[in-house]
C-alpha cells in the first residue's frame, strides 16, 4: 500500500508537483503574514471608527425636515377646515356669494333630501313582517309601562 | 484498560479547561489574540474583528457556567466567534454600504509583511504578490468556505476540530476546504 501510494506521487507530473509546493509556500507565507497583521492590531489599543461625516449630516439635516414636513402635513389641514368653519356663509367679502361654497351648499341640501326620501320610504314587502313585530313590541312595552305608573 | 486510561485523561482535561476558565482575565489575555486573529481573517475589518472579540469574551463570561469542559476552551471560545460571525455577516447584508468601511484591512497591509530572509528583491517581491494572490483569493471565497479556510489554515486546526466547532460533518468540512482551495490555486494559476 505504502509502495502504492509512493509509486503514485512519483508518477505526478513535475508541474503538478510543483504547482503544490508553490500553494503550500503561498499559504505558509499568508499565515505568517495574517498572524503578524493579528499581534500587530491585538497590540494596539481599541478606538472605534469615527462615523462618517456623510452620515452624520445625513442624521442632523434630515431629521428636523423630517420633522418640519410632518408639523406641515398635519397643520395645514386642520388650519383649512378651521377656516372653512370659521366663514359665516358661501358669501365672499365683497357681498357676492361664492360658486365653490354656493355648489357645495347646494350639493348638501340634495344629498340630505335623498337620505330624507330614503328613510322615509315604505317598509319592502319581505321586511313586512318585522315591521309589525317592531310596532308590536313597542306597543306591549308601552302598555307595561302604563301599567306600571299606575301601580305606582 | 485503555477505555479507563482515555476517561481519566477527559476528566482531566475538563478539568483543566474549568481551571483555566476560573481565571477569566487569564483567558482573555491567552486567548484574545487568537480570536482576533481569526475574525481579522475571516471579515478583513479590525473595527469589526475587535468589536466581535470583545462580544465573544463577554459572551464567554455570561456562559462561563454552562460551560462544561466537553471541549477545549480555545474551541469553545471560537465556536462563539463563529456564531457571533455569521449574525454579524447576515445582519452586513442589509446594510451594503458598509462596503466602503473606513477599517478594511488593505492587501497591502497585508502583503506588507513577508518573513525576513529573502534572499533577493526579487524573491521578495514573488512572495509579496503570492500572500497578495491568496488575499484576493480568500476575499472571493463563500463565508462557509472562508471560515474553513481559515480555520485550518490560519488557526491550523484539526479537521474533526473544525468540524465540532462550526458545527459541520467532517464530509463538509472535506468538501469547503477542497473547493476553496481549488478557487486559491486556481487563482494562483491565473495570476503566474
Amino acid at each position: 500500500m505504502k509502495f502504492r501510494r509512493e509509486a503514485a506521487t512519483n508518477s505526478e507530473p513535475d508541474a503538478t508537483r510543483d504547482e503544490v509546493r508553490d500553494l503550500a509556500e503561498a499559504l505558509s507565507l499568508y499565515r505568517s503574514a495574517m498572524h503578524h497583521v493579528a499581534d500587530r492590531e491585538a497590540a494596539r489599543p481599541f478606538v472605534p471608527a469615527p462615523r462618517p461625516a456623510r452620515i452624520v449630516g445625513f442624521r442632523f439635516l434630515l431629521a428636523p425636515a423630517l420633522a418640519a414636513a410632518i408639523a406641515a402635513a398635519a397643520l395645514v389641514p386642520a388650519y383649512s377646515h378651521f377656516h372653512h368653519h370659521s366663514d359665516s356663509g358661501p358669501v365672499a367679502k365683497n357681498g357676492q356669494p361664492n360658486a365653490a361654497d354656493a355648489r357645495a351648499a347646494v350639493d348638501d341640501t340634495v344629498l340630505m333630501n335623498q337620505i330624507d326620501s330614503e328613510l322615509s320610504e315604505d317598509v319592502p314587502d319581505a321586511l313586512r313582517p318585522l315591521a309589525d313585530v317592531s310596532d308590536q313590541t313597542t306597543s306591549s312595552s308601552a302598555v307595561t309601562e302604563k301599567k306600571n305608573v299606575t301601580q305606582e | 484498560m485503555e477505555e479507563i486510561a482515555g476517561n481519566e485523561l477527559a476528566i482531566e482535561k475538563r478539568e483543566q479547561a474549568m481551571l483555566e476558565l476560573a481565571d477569566f482575565d487569564e483567558v482573555v489575555r491567552v486567548y484574545r489574540p487568537r480570536i482576533l486573529r481569526f475574525l481579522l481573517s475571516s471579515l478583513t475589518d479590525r473595527d469589526a474583528a475587535e468589536s466581535l472579540t470583545q462580544e465573544c469574551f463577554l459572551k464567554a463570561w455570561s456562559a462561563r457556567h454552562q460551560f462544561r469542559g466537553d471541549s477545549s476552551l480555545s474551541t469553545w471560545l471560537t465556536r462563539i466567534a463563529v456564531n457571533l460571525m455569521r449574525d454579524h455577516l447576515r445582519s452586513r447584508s442589509l446594510r451594503f454600504w458598509q462596503k466602503t468601511r473606513g477599517s478594511a484591512l488593505d492587501v497591502m497591509d497585508i502583503s506588507d509583511w513577508v518573513p525576513d530572509g529573502r534572499s533577493s528583491p526579487e524573491s521578495l517581491a514573488l512572495a509579496r504578490q503570492r500572500v497578495a494572490t491568496v488575499w484576493q483569493a480568500v476575499e472571493k471565497l463563500s463565508a462557509q468556505q472562508r471560515t474553513v479556510f481559515v480555520l485550518r489554515f490560519v488557526e491550523e486546526m484539526e479537521l474533526d476540530e473544525i468540524a465540532s466547532t462550526i458545527g459541520m460533518n467532517l464530509s463538509t468540512v472535506k468538501s469547503h476546504l477542497y473547493r476553496a482551495l481549488g478557487i486559491i490555486r486556481e487563482r494562483m494559476g491565473e495570476a503566474k
